[in-house]
């Protein structure tokens, strides 16, 4: 049993339950959590599968994940904001209606 | 059965565990801190596949920088009177079905790539031949700024267009309401002498380093929105109304130095992108640790614009 296999097992394990979360969570933030674990499970799929050079994970892998890792935090800055100005404007913190009971 | 092997096991099962109570926990701000132990466990997984540079940017940007930007929004949302604790509703039937059935698709294709032999003149490899002729001895960096600048460019505009966005969706800004610290305490003031500069050192360092070992402008520019970070807490600087000229330099100057310097080089005859040497690295790197640092600072503060605040 090789490091990239426990590696690739885990990333997939973990991008499920990052896609159970976005299903079940009724706070938009922890639907932000969600999302956000699922992008960590592909970045460690990518590095994993994109092979290995004598220097290490390919370099070019490893610059995409960078750039994906920075993305995802500018993503989620803007998304916060939405979160919070929806909240200033309805009270709400989910996309479930005030008086939706189901 | 290797005790790297092993080492890698407790790793993946700690991200799985973690990543199982950040979603279906109840508790919101007992989750955001879950969630940046998750963020440290990946980190300390990237550096175990050999990869320091994601390590590094990892713990700053995916862990600190996403957990503080977590924390800032939650403590707005509590201010405004939201609940932390959900209540506990029945999940939809499907949702485990698909979220198991999704998880084995992933793992399908992660084992089927696995399985495919690396051609010999992939990228990685065509990169690590050329790195001498980039004059950089760190690869990731190499790729970042010389190899495909192009993609690193537009990320700084995608970084852009969140902060405009954020702007946009700001409404009324009240100044002053943000720090609750007293800084004239003596806790809060060594603090800020120590951490502040130490801050400052490290970004710098990384920036430097980042040309021939781990590091570079992204890790630099997340260090330093530590720094920026630890100015608003400590309401040192407070929101201004409008951003001024020197706010939108900052925020542009990412942009700027790639499209300047890369332009340049077609009215001189090379090709689109292409840098005319190891300063002009340097000159985007320290253009884009500056942008990152501004614009991640503003938007965790949630304003247009930061101003020291007099005593």
């Amino acid at each position: 049993m090789s490091s990239a296999f426990v590696y690739v097992l885990a990333a997939s394990a973990v991008f499920g339950v990052g896609v159970y979360g976005l299903i079940v969570a009724d706070h938009l933030m922890r639907k932000l959590l969600s999302l956000n674990v699922m992008g960590s499970a592909v970045f460690v799929l990518i590095l994993t599968v994109g092979g290995a050079t004598p220097a290490g994970p390919d370099p070019v892998a490893q610059a995409l994940i960078l750039t994906g890792i920075v993305i995802a935090v500018a993503a989620t800055a803007f998304a916060l904001a939405l979160i919070v100005r929806m909240f200033q404007e309805t009270g709400l913190t989910s996309l479930r209606g005030r008086d939706d009971d189901d | 059965m290797t005790i790297g092997v092993l080492v890698d096991l407790m790793l993946a099962l700690a991200l799985v565990g973690l990543s199982l109570r950040v979603v279906t926990g109840r508790a919101l701000f007992r989750d955001i801190v879950l969630f940046i132990l998750f963020g440290l466990v990946i980190a300390l997984s990237w550096s175990r596949l050999g990869a320091p540079d994601l390590a590094l940017a990892e713990a700053a940007i995916g862990a600190g920088l996403t957990g503080a930007l977590m924390l800032m929004a939650y403590r707005r949302l509590v201010a405004g009177g939201a609940e932390d604790v959900a209540p506990r509703r029945r999940p939809p039937l499907l949702a485990v079905p698909v979220a198991v059935l999704t998880g084995a698709l992933v793992a399908l294709i992660g084992l089927a790539a696995l399985g495919v032999e690396r051609v010999p003149d992939a990228a990685g490899t065509i990169v690590l031949e050329e790195l001498g002729a980039s004059g950089l001895g760190n690869a990731v960096t190499a790729v970042l700024l010389v190899f495909r600048g192009l993609d690193t460019m537009l990320e700084m505009a995608v970084l852009l267009v969140a902060l405009l966005g954020a702007w946009a969706v700001l409404g009324e800004v009240h100044p002053g309401r943000l720090h609750q610290v007293d800084r004239r305490t003596p806790l809060v003031g060594a603090l800020l002498t120590t951490v502040a500069p130490v801050t400052l050192l490290i970004a710098v360092h990384l920036l430097l380093a980042g040309t021939d070992a781990p590091g570079g402008a992204f890790q630099a520019g997340a260090v330093l929105t530590g720094c920026g970070v630890l100015l608003v807490l400590t309401g040192t600087v407070r929101p201004r109304a409008a951003a001024g000229l020197a706010t939108k330099l900052l925020v542009i100057a990412g942009l700027a130095a790639f499209v300047m310097i890369g332009a340049s080089a077609v009215a001189l005859g090379r090709a689109p992108m292409s840098l005319p040497g190891t300063w002009a690295v340097y000159l985007i790197e320290t253009a884009m640790m500056l942008s990152i640092a501004v614009t991640m600072t503003l938007l965790f503060a949630r304003a247009r614009a930061l101003e020291p605040e007099r005593a």
